[in-house]
């Protein structure tokens, strides 16, 4: 593949008529999160830009990025991989394996120096010199770092190459971390969530791979098009929470009624996502439209924010803050009052002892 | 004990009409942010089987807590205008002065009990040191509060100003916990200084209370702090 082909070159290729190629870039920009004056600007760039070239790999995870991944129904995973993009190598998605296929990575690493695209899953082991995970003989650490070198822009696909990932709760055993710390300064693209939602995943490679340039983004490195909001300014059960409506537990009457699962320690006020807007599965459904409370997946440290069931956290027999509050308010109530008792006392005797000095 | 003793005192105006007004402010809107604060971690169950107009608006709730915070930021203006132009309104503790340390002493020893009296003071550097501390705690709660209020838009101004508190903080849910249990510290602050403001009126008679209305003390004997007043 030496002269790579843009994607209208590829819609030619494949038969495809001029219409259906300009009905995929209305596809593409809405799916890009941009708005439809900027369809001219994605027309150009689907014209004359060659496939971007992307190196995908794996570390610390679970791969439920990728299961997520190749449900993306606009586009098709199977386009994105198969048309829009050409996927070099990718651990799980590839049918080669063994040291030709490593090979085929310094090849490619070589070949497109500075060109291509980095998308990276799973977090960063680091504790022990990075023993934790191991990928074709070398630690995973010296994937990325001999990966993330020549790499025009690097996506952290989930939350594990963003913040660490659920390895990374307390104790973190395998010091697991997000790579922006290993990746020499490139630029990195947070697209954080366990998993995220597919067609955000294919949304940024899109923007990556059209404009050549990373999306806007916000002060955590988020696209802003899709983490811009709070699942909870954007929920559509956002009405019950203003009036006061909640579920009090998962099986009451405002559960089934689908009030706001505020009560029962849903974290949409604290989570950027797009479940409210581009929801799942095509617009199906999301966590909170099922019934269950929303556990903020695509936040950093959201694994030791347990319980997820509740607002605030409990300590054993202590109870919640509000408890402990009481309980500390009763306790320094009590305190002052046996303090004023003592005061009395004391000024009382003092009264006494200097009236007894002015008689002497 | 007579009830008519004849004990010459000496006036000092202290507090500011700003610092006062500040104070009162400040306290009322306290307590309402604490009601509603809870209401809003905590909301009222719905108590009607129609509760689209219920009481129980969390809406209504919330709106009350914000204005009532906006209310205590403004306010706080009141409070640096009369630090500026009142010597009597500067209750920051005096770390850098040697006595400082001395005095502290002196004050805890009386307050353990252990000493009848303390020396006499127009602020005393306990006092003035729980207020510096309330001020932390205040200061952590208007920046973890606009840090979660403005989150709904986080490109804007105000998103960008106070952003960075949930950076620091590790996660906005962290910003909700640091919040709602520095409230409770300024409960405990407040049950301490209505205790110890009561009991300095009781035990030594300089009008402690009052001067939150009128801006003075009386004392018999030369205040160790006068000479900050000139």
């Amino acid at each position: 593949m030496d002269k790579r082909e843009s994607l209208w070159e590829a819609y030619l290729k494949r038969g495809f008529s001029r219409r259906s190629f300009l009905k995929g870039c209305v596809a593409l920009t809405s799916l890009m999160g941009l708005s439809t004056d900027m369809l001219s600007k994605v027309v150009e760039a689907a014209e004359t830009k060659p496939l971007p070239v992307v190196v995908w790999i794996h570390g610390h995870e679970c791969t439920g990025c990728d299961e997520s991944f190749i449900r993306s129904a606009s586009p098709l995973a199977s386009d994105i991989v198969l048309t829009n993009i050409a996927l070099e190598y990718d651990h799980l998605l590839s049918a080669a394996c063994g040291a030709p296929f490593e090979a085929h990575l310094d090849e490619v690493i070589n070949k497109h120096n500075g060109q291509y695209i980095l998308a990276v899953e799973g977090a960063v082991a680091t504790k022990d010199s990075g023993v934790y995970c191991m990928s074709g003989g070398h630690t995973f650490t010296h994937l990325l770092s001999k990966a993330a070198k020549g790499a025009a822009a690097i996506i952290a696909y989930g939350s594990c190459a963003a913040y660490g990932g659920i390895q990374a709760a307390s104790p973190n055993p395998t010091g697991s971390a997000g790579i922006s710390n290993f990746v020499g300064g490139k630029p990195v693209v947070n697209v954080p969530g366990c998993p995220p939602i597919p067609e955000v995943m294919t949304g940024v490679v899109m923007h990556v791979a059209l404009f050549g340039t990373v999306p806007p983004l916000d002060g955590d490195g988020r696209p802003k098009q899709f983490y811009g909001n709070r699942i909870h300014d954007t929920c559509y059960r956002r009405p019950f929470f203003d009036a006061g409506m909640f579920a009090e537990t998962y099986d009451d009457a405002g559960s089934k009624a689908g009030w706001c699962l505020y009560k029962l320690g849903c974290r949409g006020p604290e989570t950027y996502n797009s479940c409210g807007n581009l929801r799942w599965w095509q617009g199906m459904s999301y966590p909170i439209q099922s019934g269950a409370a929303c556990i903020g997946c695509s936040n950093k440290n959201f694994w030791d924010e347990a319980p997820f069931s509740d607002r605030l956290p409990k300590y054993g027999k202590l109870g919640d803050a509000d408890k402990i509050g009481v309980g500390l308010g009763v306790l320094t109530a009590a305190g002052v009052g046996a303090h004023a008792v003592a005061s009395i006392i004391q000024r009382n005797r003092r009264d006494n002892l200097m009236e007894e000095e002015h008689k002497d | 004990m007579k009830s008519v003793k004849d004990v010459e005192r000496k006036e000092y105006y202290l507090f500011s009409p700003f610092l006062r007004i500040f104070h009162w402010i400040m306290a009322s809107q306290i307590v309402i942010l604490f009601v509603t604060g809870l209401l809003i971690t905590k909301p009222m169950n719905v108590a009607t089987t129609e509760p689209t107009f219920s009481i129980t608006s969390m809406d209504l709730v919330r709106d009350i807590h914000f204005t009532a915070a906006f209310i205590f930021c403004v306010a706080f203006i009141l409070r640096i205008y009369g630090f500026i132009i009142n010597k009597g309104d500067r209750l920051f503790p005096r770390f850098w002065e040697g006595h400082f340390y001395s005095e502290t002493v002196d004050v805890a020893l009386h307050y353990m009990l252990l000493k009848p009296h303390h020396a006499p003071f127009l602020r005393n550097p306990l006092a003035r040191m729980s207020y510096a501390g309330l001020y932390v705690l205040v200061a952590i709660e208007i920046l973890t509060g606009f840090a979660m209020y403005f989150m709904t838009s986080p490109s804007t101004t105000g998103g960008i100003l106070f952003g960075w508190v949930n950076t620091i903080l590790g996660s906005e849910m962290m910003t909700h916990y640091v919040h709602h249990y520095v409230a409770w510290f300024i409960i405990l602050f407040a049950i301490g200084h209505l205790y110890m403001v009561i009991r300095a009126e009781f035990m030594e008679g300089e009008s402690e209370v009052s001067s939150m209305f009128s801006g003075k003390k009386v004392l018999a004997h030369t205040p160790k702090d006068a000479n900050e007043l000139e």
